[in-house]
């Protein structure tokens, strides 16, 4: 389905199944609670989780394109960026592979 | 009986509820969107209704992927608010009918549409952005809501929300106490959350969607999800749930008022149709 949407991710269940453990995780930061504990030690809260060496290193460098091309989906990277103060805009700039001044300058032209 | 005295289309977006929050609503940005509710606020004044039946979409707030349902339908007395990632907004939880919502459930069921049926299922953006600016947060009206998985492929077709529409009107025209509903399908217009295209939103398609949702939705609904994501965005596939609202109306509806603004990555659409 890619090929005929260039440039986006369709959350296929293929997708979704690669990036299951990463997704779930992301889908705990609805808690507050959880919040605070992914905050204190990422690492050791996703390891927790069941997340892989992988993925933790793709969150760990707020690699959002890499997420996605991993099997997140756009609504899971928001929890992520909502617990660690990263906007839309910013994420999307990522997965387009663009910094979010450059995304900013291609909008205004 | 029931009757269905009119439908809304609209978008909803996480940024209109914080634009609401921080009471931006007469800021340059934001006013014209703003503005435009206050006609369909107004009708909503004038008519009267007595029940929302709101179709709309999750964004992975109440359902997560180990569970995802195609259809899911909120038969509870009140809907909680869902923690999306920010915390919660100081609004009160919305009530619910459930009487009205088990027998939707048991026509649509008969109708052959098979909706989860959920006693609690917490709404996010998808109802609680745009409801503010129709309604007093005292939330009178009571809200029943259907959620459609347009995340998580495959999605629904368009012609199926076109005859899931028409499966709430019949639904509502056999529920024997009097009601006076509206009912809303939310979502889009277009944007593309994420990618090489992020940002890009399709204004002309968003104009041509909401001329032709008044006069010939048919044709709208036999397009393919393909169609709805090349034109309006992976994330613009929402279109489809305006679909389900003009299916309940039935043949001819009149247009009592339109707005379109776009002041952030998403085409920001409001269609009132009366029957």
């Amino acid at each position: 389905m890619d090929d005929v949407i260039s440039g986006a991710y369709v959350f296929t269940v293929e997708r979704s199944t690669r990036g299951y453990a990463l997704n779930k995780m992301a889908n705990s930061l609805s808690s507050p609670s959880n919040r605070t504990t992914f905050q204190s030690d990422e690492a050791g809260y996703m390891r927790g989780l069941g997340c892989s060496d992988e993925e933790i290193e793709l969150v760990r460098r707020r690699d959002w394109k890499g997420m996605m091309e991993h099997g997140a989906s756009i609504y899971l990277l928001l929890k992520i960026g909502a617990a660690v103060g990263v906007p839309l805009p910013e994420i999307g700039a990522h997965t387009a592979g663009l910094t979010l001044a450059e995304y900013q300058a291609r909008k205004a032209s | 009986m029931a009757t269905v005295i009119g439908g809304i289309g609209t978008s909803h977006a996480p940024t209109i509820g914080v634009a609401w929050d921080r009471g931006q609503q007469k800021e340059p940005m934001w006013a014209p969107l703003f503005d435009g509710y206050v006609p369909a606020r107004q009708w909503l004044d004038e008519v009267r209704p007595d029940l929302f039946l709101i179709v709309y979409n999750d964004h992975v707030n109440q359902f997560f992927f180990d569970a995802y349902p195609t259809f899911a339908l909120g038969v509870g007395a009140t809907h909680a608010q869902a923690d999306e990632g920010w915390g919660k907004r100081a609004l009160p939880d919305l009530p619910g009918d459930p009487d009205f919502a088990w027998h939707l459930a048991r026509s649509l069921v008969n109708d052959e549409f098979d909706p989860t049926i959920c006693q609690e299922m917490a709404l996010d953006h998808g109802v609680l952005s745009f409801l503010p600016l129709l309604t007093d947060t005292d939330w009178k009206v009571p809200v029943v809501p259907l959620a459609v998985n347009v995340i998580q492929h495959p999605i629904p077709t368009p012609r199926r929300l076109y005859r899931l529409g028409s499966a709430l009107g019949r639904a509502i025209a056999s529920y024997p106490k009097d009601r006076r509903i509206v009912v809303f399908g939310t979502g889009g217009l277009t944007h593309q959350l994420h990618g090489t295209k992020f940002g890009t939103k399709n204004a002309a398609w968003d104009n041509e969607f909401m001329d032709r949702l008044e006069t010939e939705p048919a044709g709208l609904s036999e397009l393919t999800t393909q169609d709805y994501m090349e034109r309006g965005g992976t994330e613009g596939v929402e279109m489809i749930m305006w679909l389900a609202m003009r299916g309940a109306l039935g043949k001819s509806v009149k247009r009592v008022h339109r707005n379109y603004t776009a002041p952030m990555t998403t085409g920001y659409g409001l269609l009132v149709l009366e029957t």
